[in-house]
């Protein structure tokens, strides 16, 4: 597994579907409520650099790492992935009056999207937890999905092989994303193309969540049915190779 | 005209899924074979006649695949299958491997243009991995030219790096070039001075989910060259489109001589077997391959090979095909045509490929090779087609009525692009 690409998915996937869990999640969003906009960057050396920025309860994540409120430097791909998993402290060298929100809130949010990322069998009995948190799981697989095609190495191979425009990614009657490719480099956007070359959909919440957590067979589901692709079948060939890499970086 | 259902096929499926992985698995399953929708298509099958087959559920179907390849007279040509009869009631498979082996070769070398030896195998896939070991055994070089879109079978050598199951290992001696471009094979040779075992490619470019694309002038002589001053193996993978353009080998065909050529789906119409020829110089390195199987050298497709081949030659069976095709091709043309739509038809036309370019999506190409499929046209959407030599002009007449309803149907379906549903 490859680190760099790994600190790609950990900013743009993980931290990065943070933008959804408050917008599905009221507790996320309570969180934020009469907060003062505030920013947050993290500048990963020889990796990622990207602003989450926190507004009127909504979080966005953009590329960059300017003009930020709190500033993580982090000095590795290996760091800022061991920080992601629980196993590093980060520390700001720019903020430190922001000391309480990144302690408190940012670690209630990010402790309320494992929650949600690694869910129990018991939350999600609850169908509405069952929902977003399969909504957000689809979020996080089509970043991840991108970050892998640019950043990979035999993603990039698979992306090499994918011809221009956009996937739709989504779930029959709920969610959906666009995986975009231009010249080879992915991109995700987390709503559904308007004018796709390729589509693959899952029929059900519960087929798209079984596949997810590797409970059911991907072409088995093509022959009932329950997936089905249509269109420039070699961009979703090439996309599907990807996302068998997905499941070596987020497990 | 009737629209078939297919519940007995999905039931069938059902129970496959619970013992056989993803159910049908490779080309003739819906993944692989692109079967979009699903509920549209035949799953599993249970006879076939002529240039038809039926499925489970009694449906009939004007097939325009052969299996793949493999029905090239005709499903159940008497000929072919009296010769398989007739080996079975003597024996197929026994410790000492019938004459008829030894008879099959010396057709085989007769046959083809370029062949001074023939080694039998199974599939395709066993005699292009014989192909490759036979030219790195005697160049004693590692690398392997491909180019761009190829199949040459499922061995991890044959496959990508992304691919379930193969790992970099198994591709690292693969280089890849454009179809048609010699000069990139020029710089490819170059920059690999000294490493290259074998250039491995189709007689032309019969990839899936492309357009078909022929050889330029001039093309194969210069390769042919090129691997002559390089002392490079020149393998023709002909297992698809063998036999349909000459019985002599496509790289006959052509106009240029292969050094090792393979075979197999046509050589004895549906019987298994498959065949590598090559050309003396290098007999002596297929000599010393350990590479053998329990069924190759099975004495009834031996027999069914023997026959088939007999009578291709006889009837001088790639021109009548040639024939057909064209019938078929522009029939397929007219019916487009008539509708609005833009059919690309591309590659040889005994093995054609279709395409509708209304879009550049392909959705409407997918909704109308469905739409032929449920109607009893069996086409594909990403792959080139075969013709036999029992299609008949009732059935290319047969296939302009379905193509033809076919169109109108997505036509219908989409006045966003038909301008009030036909064009």
């Amino acid at each position: 597994m490859d680190q760099k690409t790994l600190a790609y998915i950990n900013m743009y996937a993980i931290l990065g579907t943070l933008e959804n869990l408050c917008e599905l999640d009221p507790e996320a969003r309570a969180l934020l409520s009469n907060k003062k906009p505030l920013s947050l960057c993290f500048d990963v050396k020889g990796g990622p650099k990207g602003t989450l920025t926190f507004v009127d309860g909504k979080i966005r994540m953009l590329a960059g790492a300017h003009n930020c409120d709190i500033k993580i430097p982090v000095s590795s791909c290996e760091k800022f992935n061991a920080i992601i998993d629980g196993k590093a402290t980060p520390i700001p060298v720019k903020g430190f009056s922001h000391i309480n929100f990144l302690l408190k809130d940012f670690t209630a949010l990010t402790d309320l999207l494992t929650k949600y990322l690694r869910a129990s069998e018991e939350d999600l009995a609850d169908p509405v937890f069952f929902a977003r948190s399969t909504e957000l799981m689809l979020y996080v697989i089509s970043v991840a999905i991108s970050q892998i095609g640019d950043y990979d190495e035999i993603g990039q191979f698979s992306a090499h092989l994918i011809p221009d425009g956009d996937v739709s990614f989504s779930i029959k009657n709920g969610p959906a994303a666009t995986i975009h490719c231009k010249d080879h480099v992915l991109s995700t956007e987390k709503r559904r193309p308007l004018e796709p070359r390729a589509i693959m959909e899952f029929e059900t919440l519960e087929l798209a969540r079984a596949l997810f957590d590797g409970k059911v067979n991907a072409l088995a589901c093509i022959g009932n049915g329950s997936i089905s692709m249509r269109g420039m079948i070699n961009m979703i060939d090439n996309l599907n190779r990807i996302l068998d890499r997905v499941a070596l970086y987020l497990a | 005209m009737e629209i078939y259902k297919h519940e007995k096929s999905r039931a069938w499926f059902d129970r496959a899924a619970k013992v056989i992985p993803s159910g049908v698995y490779g080309h003739l399953g819906p993944a692989e074979g692109n079967f979009i929708p699903v509920s549209q298509w035949p799953l599993l099958g249970s006879r076939a006649q002529g240039a038809y087959f039926w499925d489970v559920d009694g449906n009939r179907y004007l097939d325009y695949m052969c299996a793949y390849g493999p029905n090239i007279l005709g499903y159940n040509d008497p000929d072919v299958d009296a010769a398989a009869a007739e080996q079975a009631k003597i024996g197929n498979c026994f410790t000492s491997p019938s004459y008829k082996m030894v008879e099959l070769a010396e057709l085989m070398v007769d046959t083809v243009a370029s062949a001074d030896w023939a080694f039998f195998a199974k599939n395709g896939n066993d005699v292009t991995t014989a192909a490759i070991m036979c030219a790195r055994a005697h160049t004693h070089k590692k690398k392997i030219i491909f180019v761009d879109g190829f199949y040459h079978g499922v061995a991890p050598w044959t496959q990508k790096v992304d691919y379930p199951g193969v790992i970099p290992e198994d591709v690292a001696n693969n280089l890849y070039v454009p179809w048609n471009n010699i000069q990139a094979l020029e710089e490819m040779i170059a920059a690999n001075d000294g490493e290259i075992a074998a250039f491995i490619s189709t007689p032309y470019m019969h990839g899936n989910y492309l357009d078909n694309v022929l050889p330029a002038d001039g093309y194969w002589n210069k390769v042919r060259e090129l691997c002559t001053k390089h002392g490079i193996v020149l393998i023709v993978d002909d297992v698809r489109a063998g036999f349909r353009l000459s019985t002599a080998g496509s790289d006959a065909y052509y106009g240029f001589e292969a050094d090792l050529i393979t075979f197999c789906k046509a050589i004895a119409n549906g019987w298994n077997v498959s065949c590598l020829c090559g050309k003396e110089f290098i007999r002596d390195s297929m000599s010393a391959l350990s590479y053998t199987g329990s069924y190759w050298m099975s004495a009834v497709p031996f027999a069914a090979g023997i026959a088939n081949i007999t009578k291709m030659r006889q009837l001088n069976l790639p021109a009548i095909l040639r024939e057909k095709a064209v019938k078929v091709c522009d029939t397929f043309r007219s019916a487009a045509a008539n509708n609005g739509f833009k059919l690309v038809i591309s590659g040889e036309p005994a093995l054609f490929y279709l395409r509708v370019a209304n879009d550049d999506s392909l959705f409407l190409h997918q909704e109308w090779v469905a739409a032929c499929v449920s109607r009893g046209l069996f086409i594909t959407s990403h792959h080139n087609h075969f013709l036999n030599y029992a299609v008949a002009d009732e059935d290319i007449a047969f296939t302009g009525e379905v193509a033809d309803e076919a169109f109108k149907v997505v036509a219908k379906n989409h006045p966003e692009v038909f301008d009030g549903g036909c064009a």
